[in-house]
């Protein structure tokens, strides 16, 4: 699974600190979503889109691997 | 979030504070009965060893006061106990039971008699170690992972 974090982050000028903040997380599993190694779970996901105000497909998509 | 039946994050502190302290229990001990008891359940072959006796205080005083701290230790939270860190926890705690249950196997193959006694012994309190060895060391790895922006 792949996402926009970082982008949207760089967007609204947000650190990594301030968007886990937001969704009640640490800062790390921010940082291991934004860097493919962690993949939230639904709830989490929908918290991070509402923050950066867009559907969550927006800012989550499938990859090729997840499809196979 | 649902609940995840946890203890609060200070209770590690309190089982830090058991462990150590059942060092001078030990050695005041060691110093009273001389050549006394070790760690092991009190338990001989045979005897019945009554309740609230030296060797069962001994017990209490020292196997299930580092059995308390290591399990208050391994199952207290985190200072964010997230998703991710839930996910970290599960996994450790898979490993810790299989290491346990290789380790059973190997001594329900290999020990007899009076030896199973001491994987009995072993088995109290090796599956919260490993567990909480395992669980601070991949966090430790997240962390330095997770470089500062």
């Amino acid at each position: 699974m792949k996402n926009n974090i970082r982008v949207e982050r760089a967007i609204k000028n947000m650190t990594q600190e301030e968007l886990a903040n937001q969704v009640g997380v640490s800062r790390q599993t921010i940082n291991t979503i934004e860097s493919n190694k962690y993949i939230p779970s639904t709830l989490l996901a929908l918290k991070i889109a509402r923050v950066f105000g867009k559907p969550v497909e927006d800012i989550f998509s499938l990859d090729e691997t997840d499809l196979k | 979030m649902s609940t995840n039946y946890l203890f609060p994050y200070k209770t590690r502190w309190l089982g830090l504070i058991l462990i150590l302290v059942h060092i001078p229990v030990k050695l005041w001990w060691d110093a009273r009965y001389p050549g006394g008891y070790d760690h092991n359940i009190p338990y001989v072959e045979g005897e019945v060893t009554p309740l609230f006796s030296p060797p069962h205080l001994f017990y209490i005083a020292t196997t299930l006061m580092v059995l308390v701290g290591l399990f208050l230790i391994a199952f207290s939270k985190e200072k964010i106990e997230d998703e991710q860190i839930a996910q970290l926890r599960l996994d450790s705690l898979r490993w810790a039971i299989y290491l346990n249950y290789a380790i059973l196997l190997f001594s329900l193959i290999f020990t007899q008699g009076g030896n199973s006694k001491h994987f009995l012994t072993l088995n109290i309190w090796l599956p919260l170690l490993f567990f909480i060895l395992r669980f601070q060391w991949v966090l430790y790895r997240l962390n330095r992972s997770a470089k500062p922006e």
